[in-house]
């Protein structure tokens, strides 16, 4: 071998060891990847029965309120233009006005959505009976994420409790974004509509519970 | 941080969210062999700048048709050193397919490539670069190794070899590029996306 076919391979073993060395220590990673899409025909998404998840074994999340108000980050925008409602008997974005909301843009087979599904279940429960809602607006990614039957079935499947607003046509995705455009985004508006979190991606679980404490117990903040 | 953000991208190269930059960066090094290293830098550069000025929210998404005439300006690049070697012609080939990619680029965002994101726009351009530089070589990673194997591969061997790789690999990005601009592109990685996790 010469000097060049040397470095190759001490390039391609460091690499392939790399990921083999990653994966082998992730479990989350090969969890990842197993949505479940249902093969049913998809019933219009007025004639979808209002699912229900079992019940999780989320334990609520350890939040201490923050000490300061969170910033103010603008005014948020509605929903337009769904495809429909899935988990509630809400029909406008407008019928949550008034309350703590948290608001996640997701789609069902994005892993990294999944991923904030525990604490935001964990939210869920400790604050929904003091008035919180949290929507997760639907918005697919791909042609096979667009079926409300398989989003309705992935709901169940990964526990996603809340209402479920069927942004199909990403129009909300896009006018929420309006520059950067990422699944999941994940919002916390208070009672007047102002947005007090906005979060790209996983992460910053402590901030967005401290967030959402925040603004429940401090209903004029 | 800095390792935490390597090993993220390391993880996300086994995800269907990296399919839209492994399949063009696997189709130029296989096209370009005997140019790998210009090639590759270029697609390392163009993948680079696309992501950042989309990631840090200082230019829009580009339109599908661009991107279609990016990937064909790029395999008429990639095929001309069939007839002569020019490397700074191939390099210009991997920079627009790395522009492509990183314009069609929907990455995953765990939570360090969500720190990143999340304070792109407050950051430096440099650091931004810096960091996005880091996550991006790992996302890369089996482009490294594919490129290593090939270099393993005797050169009697690849000479024989040389056009059936050049077919494939220009061929991919026809393919790629004719999708794009017909605005089947995302219908393609989708159903990759889901052959993948089913």
């Amino acid at each position: 071998m010469n000097r060049l076919q040397y470095v190759a391979v001490i390039v391609g073993i460091l690499a392939v060891g790399g990921l083999v060395a990653v994966n082998l220590g992730d479990n989350n990673t090969s969890e990842a990847a197993a949505p479940t899409v249902t093969a049913d025909p998809a019933p219009a998404p007025e004639d979808q029965p209002t699912t229900t998840a079992p019940a999780p074994t989320t334990a609520p999340p350890e939040t201490a309120p923050l000490a300061n108000a969170p910033e103010f980050l603008g005014e948020a925008g509605t929903l337009t233009n769904l495809d429909g409602w899935l988990q509630t008997d809400n029909t406008e974005f407008s019928d949550f006005d008034g309350t703590v909301r948290v608001v996640q843009f997701w789609t069902f087979s994005c892993i990294n959505c999944k991923n904030t599904l525990d604490n935001l279940r964990g939210l869920y429960q400790e604050y929904e009976p003091q008035g919180l809602n949290v929507i997760g607006v639907h918005a697919p990614e791909f042609a096979f994420e667009e079926d409300p039957a398989a989003v309705a079935q992935a709901a169940i499947d990964q526990q996603v409790l809340w209402p479920i607003a069927l942004d199909t046509n990403k129009t909300n995705f896009r006018t929420w974004q309006t520059e950067r455009r990422f699944w999941p985004r994940t919002y916390v508006l208070d009672r007047e509509g102002n947005i007090r979190f906005d979060r790209i991606g996983e992460g910053a679980y402590d901030e967005l519970n401290a967030t959402v404490a925040f603004l429940i117990e401090n209903p004029g903040a | 941080m800095i390792l935490d953000l390597l090993i993220e991208g390391f993880e996300s190269a086994l995800l269907p969210c990296s399919f839209v930059v492994l399949v063009p960066g696997a189709a130029v090094v296989i096209a370009s062999r005997q140019e790998s290293t210009p090639a590759f830098i270029g697609f390392f550069i163009g993948l680079i700048a696309l992501s950042f000025w989309r990631f840090s929210g200082r230019g829009a998404d580009l339109p599908t048709t661009i991107v279609a005439l990016l990937l064909a300006a790029a395999v008429v690049l990639v095929a001309i050193p069939l007839v002569r070697r020019l490397n700074i012609v191939t390099g210009a080939g991997g920079l627009l397919v790395g522009a492509a990619a990183g314009a069609l680029w929907v990455p995953c965002v765990a939570i360090q490539f969500a720190d990143l994101l999340n304070g792109l726009p407050e950051r430096t351009p440099v650091v931004g670069v810096a960091l996005l530089v880091v996550y991006v070589v790992g996302v890369i990673a089996p482009l490294f190794a594919l490129a290593a194997a090939l270099y393993l591969i005797p050169n009697p061997t690849l000479i024989l070899a040389r056009p059936v790789m050049l077919v494939v690999g220009c061929g991919t990005l026809a393919i790629i590029a004719l999708a794009t601009a017909a605005g089947f592109s995302d219908e393609i990685i989708g159903r990759l996306v889901e052959l993948s996790v089913i």
